[in-house]
């Protein structure tokens, strides 16, 4: 029988919701307060100011060619050869960013959970579990995504709920923490943190109706914006801007600082489950995303086959870093400002071919 | 055959297990560490109270002789170094990760090497940060083995419930290790600790039974250790104590402590020689209203509380609760009392320790633009200890509890 | 192949001596022992006759009183003037022969025809209608299916009074032909669907399946997965559900139970029960169910997980209570947990494959081994038999069979995987284990459907809906006519 099972909006909403959302458990909290201090709560809304039109332009345009993917809509703008050369450019710097991040987060498993562990055996189980994730294929994370994604977010609230009684929202004055420049510096700079989006454009074919994959993609941006900031705001008011600079992983601090009751002390235990559901189908929406864009790119449709080796490889790279806290505050923190500029620029740029063919056409 | 050797390597693989699996009866859980001085710069003593899970127990095979702990010290630079010394004599596994307080010295903390111990505390994870920081008047060994709970047998029920207790009649502070480094680290407050005693040193009985540090408070029987007062820390040093009643209006005026009801006893503003007792509901966190004149950094700051009270005891059988004008009275009493007291505090604070235990420095944040002026501002070098502060209470209402009217004292005796 | 078969056809001869060397030959006559044939000369046309039958597939009543005394003693014009069966029917070929013979029918042939006629005598066996014993329930039907086919859809048919309701004959196996019966509702279900599962079974090359339960397993699309894809019930009002829902349900003789086809996880979760209790009745139901669901896949494994690696998720009394229990105890402690779930597992398997009347004394023996004296012996520690108990007494909540295997060798699993590497290797685990649920289909339904992916249907989920807002019908299976309730529909309402 056949039954449509590709995705709709909901899916959309809660794949965007997990890819991006979930950057509030990692180190980019510590990493925006080493510059901004107190005011680095705010800094994603103004790096998703900056970006927004970048993306909706991006979209405008693979809704207008009925594009695939965007490294299809690349070919039919730029040309086959530049159209892949820039998509080849956006595939290198993304398979950096991802395997730096999945070294973030095996550290976090490792320093929080594992401390005696080697970090070989945790990041071959890791690795392990997205290969095997990715291969049942889009659809299946989607709905996945959909249906652990309640619970996680109940379980993000919880924590919301019972660190509330630790704020002190005076801390969020001054407000402009470390000055209007610097803030201003750090928001435009880091765009890159929605560089999961770009990538979810990848998945653009895979949806009911283009339209779904827009209002999905567009809603979940704004909530998992709208999460981050809660979040981040909970960050600044519960540790002070001089706490803030010197922890690495403030969700996990969180998680550890909160009792329920007098009985139940220790309970990060409960929300490391969830955050781990949401990092194990983020890294293997992230790995299905980036083996798909390397099969566009060299026209491979069994792209599948190559999760393997590609998650392999994600692994090795993101072994090279000697600890965690120089990946995050050099490496991350360089190739998130070098990619915001590509993000945000590349879809004005095809925005101008588009019209110019358009007129060409019309001549 | 394939199959066979798969299962047997599984098998292999659940009998080794991962490098972090500890079988929980491998493990020693230590409920409280104590941290002393020792001759040597940078050696400290490290004291452990490591909880038995035999004792109480009423399993089969369990002899009902079983003491609830094993208290050991051992010599170390760092909080973790000094744990895996332990290791060597104790045959299980030192575990932190429930450990409800952390004893320091009173020698340790006036030094200024207290923080740096703290700040290796905070680098592990199995310390959490919301273990409470307790100053001991003697060493913080001798506190450990002199607390010989009686009803409590388990030491982290004893803990648990003796501190939440204190807390709940405030004389003491919430002393959590967050706090501790968010206020020190802050560098504009100070920071309040737990103070207590095993050692008895009763002050002579002089009005309210507030006015006592832990170890002078007089009793007869039960166990030794007092909790009351705090000890007062000044970036990361200790720098003196108050009494019960003092930090009881610290408690009262900083709306970051979680504590809305305290009790309280006042003296009888018309028989002197009694005291009256009574429960202190704070209806609203004190409204803090701080103005400020960037000009000559200079602050005034205006603070309204709001409170109510409900008698608890008048052992001077005064009729309050009928006559308007003894109501009024009693009233002005109380409220003059605690603002006496408080401005006493103030002034202590503004001039002996030029910094506030209060936690006010939330305030002046918003009159910075941003954190470079607001530090340049210098809240509790410059604009606290030169600001001018009225402390306002406002006594909302007056219960009486169930009781209409005390016994006719002279009626029953005629 | 094909054109040797058809050239085989065999059919009867004019000559009824012929015609019984045949029979005799086709059923070993003599060698068989219940293979009858009976000579008569009918009094109507002076002929002789034959009577061929199975004797212990026929009412033998029926044929004296229908067959054998018309024939000595009526006349008539013709056959069906004499016969005073229900239902006669004419027959050439061996092959229909054998088959009419074989369905317990009786094979009257005359002299001098080269057809037989089949009369339907037939009187299979069977149990009695009794109560359902794997699916019983407070409030509702109690009648379950029985062996015989006959019976079954006439309780089916029972609760969908419509002529649209179609029983469709297919034909599986080589050998022994078995009558595969389809029930849908024509102006509902899916023709794709329909197609699809005829063809699965036209496939089908074996020479027998003798009832529903193998056919399940001939006709399921992954038969090494964990989770079963095909339903089993034993309630005719379960099947008449799914019916009305546009499903297809299969039914065969000598099975008390049918198959529902296409199907989703939920049906497993969901229970009759569910709907006729009232709204908020069947959720608290629904609640219940989904929290034994946790407990029996996942608190041995959570136990094995926090104990060994998280200790400090654990509150201190608890800690302490487990830590003395397990000072004597020899073995580590995922092997304790192994233990008793695997002796669990025993006494359960021993419990039904036990005679009925040592039936008690096998919960007795188990409750005393595994309990008290495994825990006196300081074999075992107290903790873990109340977790094991906890986790096999819950998966009894889960009523359906299959599904019931699949929690249980699930909890095999993570129990092994949470000893690796604690919580992290447990969801390591649960998430490969859901995502390989989720990628499974039922014929073409994807498993988690209307969940996710998500179809305009009732959202029987999780929790079900008030009975006056259910509207739809799943809108996965495809149906003909989506909405199947318009009385509450918004400005219609009176």
């Amino acid at each position: 029988m056949k039954v449509d099972r590709r995705l709709t909006s909901f899916e959309m909403f809660t794949l965007t919701s997990i890819l991006i959302g979930i950057k509030l458990t990692d180190t980019t909290p510590s990493l925006f307060s080493q510059k901004a201090q107190n005011a680095f709560w705010y800094i994603p809304l103004l790096a998703f100011i900056c970006i927004l039109p970048a993306f909706l332009v991006l979209l405008y345009l693979l809704y207008k060619h009925n594009a695939k993917h965007f490294v299809h809509l690349f070919e039919l703008l730029l040309g086959q050869g530049l159209g892949k050369s820039l998509a080849f450019i956006i595939f290198i710097l993304s398979f950096v960013m991802i395997a730096l991040d999945s070294r973030n987060y095996v550290e976090q498993i490792k320093i929080i959970y594992f401390q005696r562990s080697s970090i070989l055996i945790i990041f071959a189980l890791f690795g392990g579990v997205c290969i095997f994730g990715a291969i049942r294929g889009i659809e299946v994370v989607g709905y996945t995504t959909r249906i652990f994604w309640p619970f996680i977010r109940i379980s993000f609230f919880i924590l919301a709920a019972l660190i509330f009684e630790s704020v002190v929202w005076q801390r969020i004055f001054p407000i402009f923490g470390a000055g209007v420049p610097v803030i201003l510096e750090e928001g435009v700079s880091k765009g890159s943190l929605f560089l999961d989006f770009f990538l979810l454009t990848m998945a653009f074919s895979a949806f009911r109706k283009p339209s779904q994959f827009i209002k999905g993609g567009l809603i979940g941006l704004i909530f998992s914006i709208a999460e981050i900031t809660f979040f981040f705001f909970l960050y600044t008011t519960v540790f002070d801007y001089n706490s803030i600079e010197k922890i690495s992983f403030p969700f996990h601090e969180v998680t550890q600082y909160v009792n329920l009751g007098d009985f139940f002390t220790n309970i990060e235990t409960f929300f490391m489950v969830f955050w781990l559901l949401a990092t194990f189908l983020r890294f293997i929406l992230l790995l299905y995303l980036i083996t798909w864009l390397f099969g566009a790119i060299f026209n491979i449709d069994e792209f599948e086959l190559l999760l393997l080796p590609m998650g392999f490889f994600l692994m090795v790279i993101g072994l090279l870093p000697d600890n965690a806290v120089v990946t995050e505050l050099i490496y991350r923190n360089k190739l998130l400002n070098i990619i915001t500029p590509v993000i945000a620029l590349v879809p004005f740029l095809l925005l101008l071919i588009h019209f110019f063919k358009r007129k060409k056409d019309l001549t | 055959m394939k199959t066979i050797s798969l299962s047997g390597l599984l098998i292999l693989f659940i009998l080794i297990g991962c490098e972090d699996m500890v079988e929980v009866d491998r493990q020693s859980y230590v409920i409280a560490v104590g941290i002393d001085v020792t001759d040597q710069d940078g050696i400290y003593a490290f004291t452990y109270q490591i909880a038995n899970p035999e004792a109480g127990s009423t399993l089969a095979g369990i002899g009902a002789e079983q003491t609830p702990d094993e208290t050991i010290t051992v010599v170390g630079t760092d909080i973790m170094t000094a744990t895996n010394t332990a290791n060597s004599f104790v045959t299980k596994q030192i575990i932190l990760d429930q450990t409800r307080v952390l004893i320091v010295s009173e020698a340790l903390a006036r030094s200024d090497q207290f923080l740096r111990v703290m700040q290796s505390a905070a680098r592990t994870t199995e310390i959490r940060r919301s273990i409470q920081i307790i100053v001991s008047k003697e060493d913080a060994s001798d506190f450990i083995n002199n607390n010989l709970p009686v009803l409590e047998q388990r030491p982290h029920k004893y803990y648990q419930y003796m501190l939440s207790r204190a807390k709940e009649t405030g004389i003491i502070p919430d002393a959590d290790l967050h706090r501790f480094f968010q206020i020190t680290e802050g560098d504009a407050d100070l920071f309040l600790g737990i103070y207590a005693t095993t050692t008895y040193d009763p002050k002579e009985l002089d009005g309210s039974e507030d006015e006592f540090i832990a170890g002078q408070v007089p009793k007869e029987g039960g166990n030794a250790t007092q909790f009351m007062g705090s000890a007062v820390f000044k970036e990361g040093i200790m720098i003196d104590r108050l009494t019960g009643e003092e930090t009881r209006i610290c408690n009262i005026l900083d709306k970051t402590m979680n504590i809305n009801e305290l009790l309280a006893n006042y003296p009888d503003p018309l028989a002197p020689e009694y005291q009256v007792a009574t429960d202190v509901f704070l209806t609203d966190n004190p409204k803090v209203n701080l103005s400020y004149d960037s000009e000559t950094n200079h602050a005034t700051i205006d603070v309204t509380v709001p409170f109510e009270v409900k008698v608890l005891a008048i052992p001077s059988l005064i009729h309050y609760s009928q006559n308007e004008n003894f109501k009024r009275t009693l009233r002005d009493a109380i409220e003059q009392y605690i603002t006496d007291a408080t401005d006493e505090l103030i002034k202590k604070s503004q001039e002996a320790y030029r910094s506030d235990p209060f936690y006010w420095s939330i305030y002046i944040r918003r009159h910075f633009k941003d954190i470079p002026a607001y530090e340049e501002g210098d809240w509790h070098k410059n604009i606290y200890p030169n600001a001018d502060i009225t402390v306002n209470y406002q006594l909302k209402r007056l219960h009486f509890g169930k009781m209409l009217d005390d016994t006719k004292l002279d009626e029953v005796r005629d | 192949m094909l054109k040797k078969k058809t050239q085989t056809k065999e059919s009867l001869n004019t000559k009824l001596l012929i015609n019984l060397d045949i029979l005799k030959e086709r059923f070993s006559f003599g060698l068989n022992n219940d293979f009858s044939i009976r000579l008569i000369t009918a009094k109507f046309n002076k002929h002789e006759l034959c009577l061929a039958y199975y004797a212990s597939l026929v009412n033998s009543d029926k044929i004296e009183q229908t067959i054998i005394q018309p024939l000595l003693e009526q006349g008539g014009d013709s056959l069906f003037d004499v016969v005073t069966a229900e239902s006669i029917t004419k027959i050439k070929e061996l092959e229909e022969l054998d088959d009419h013979i074989n369905n317990g029918k009786v094979v009257l042939i005359i002299d001098g025809e080269s057809f037989g006629h089949s009369i339907d005598v037939a009187q299979f066996q069977h149990r009695d209608i009794s109560q359902s014993e794997n699916e019983s329930v407070v409030r509702g039907p109690k009648e379950s299916f029985t062996e015989s086919l006959h019976v079954n859809i006439s309780l089916i048919r029972k609760q969908i009074r419509n002529r649209e309701l179609i029983t469709e004959v297919q034909k599986v196996g080589k050998r022994s032909k078995q009558d595969v019966q389809l029930m849908y509702l024509n102006s509902i279900v899916n023709d794709q669907l329909l197609d699809e599962i005829r063809s699965k079974l036209t496939q089908l090359d074996v020479d027998n399946v003798q009832n529903i339960e193998l056919l399940e397993q001939f006709i399921e699309e992954r038969p090494y997965s964990i989770f079963p894809t095909i339903l089993y019930t034993e309630r005719p009002d379960n099947a008449a559900t799914y019916i009305d829902k546009g499903h297809v349900v299969l039914l065969m003789d000598s099975s008390a139970a049918c198959l529902i086809l296409p199907i989703t996880f939920w049906a497993f979760i969901h229970n009759a029960e569910d709907r006729y209790a009232r709204f908020l009745y069947g959720n608290f139901t629904r609640l219940i169910r989904f929290i034994a669901l946790f407990f029996t896949s996942m608190i041995s494994a959570l136990y094995v997980a926090l104990s060994n690696f998280h200790s400090e998720m654990i509150p201190p009394d608890l800690l302490f209570a487990v830590t003395a229990a397990r000072e004597r105890v020899p073995f580590p402690l995922i092997i304790e947990v192994l233990i008793m779930e695997i002796a669990f597992e025993l006494i359960r398997e021993a419990g039904i494959r036990i005679p009925n009347p040592l039936g008690p004394t096998i919960g007795i023996v188990g409750a005393l081994i595994l309990g008290q004296a495994a825990v006196e012996a300081n074999i075992i520690s107290p903790i873990i038999v109340i977790v094991s108990a906890l986790s096999g007494l819950t998966s009894f909540a889960i009523s359906d069979p299959s599904f019931n295997f699949t929690v249980r060798i699930t909890r095999f699993i993570f129990i092994i995987s949470a000893g690796f590497f604690g919580m992290f290797s447990l969801m390591i685990a649960f998430t490969l284990w859901f995502m390989y649920g989720a990628s499974l289909k039922s014929f073409g339904v994807p498993y988690f459907a209307p969940l996710s992916p998500t179809y305009k249907s009732n959202s029987d989920t999780y929790f079900r809906k008030a009975i006056k807002k259910e509207k739809w019908r799943p809108g996965y299976l495809l149906p003909k006519d989506l909405q199947s309730s318009r009385t509450f529909e918004r400005g219609k309402t009176k």
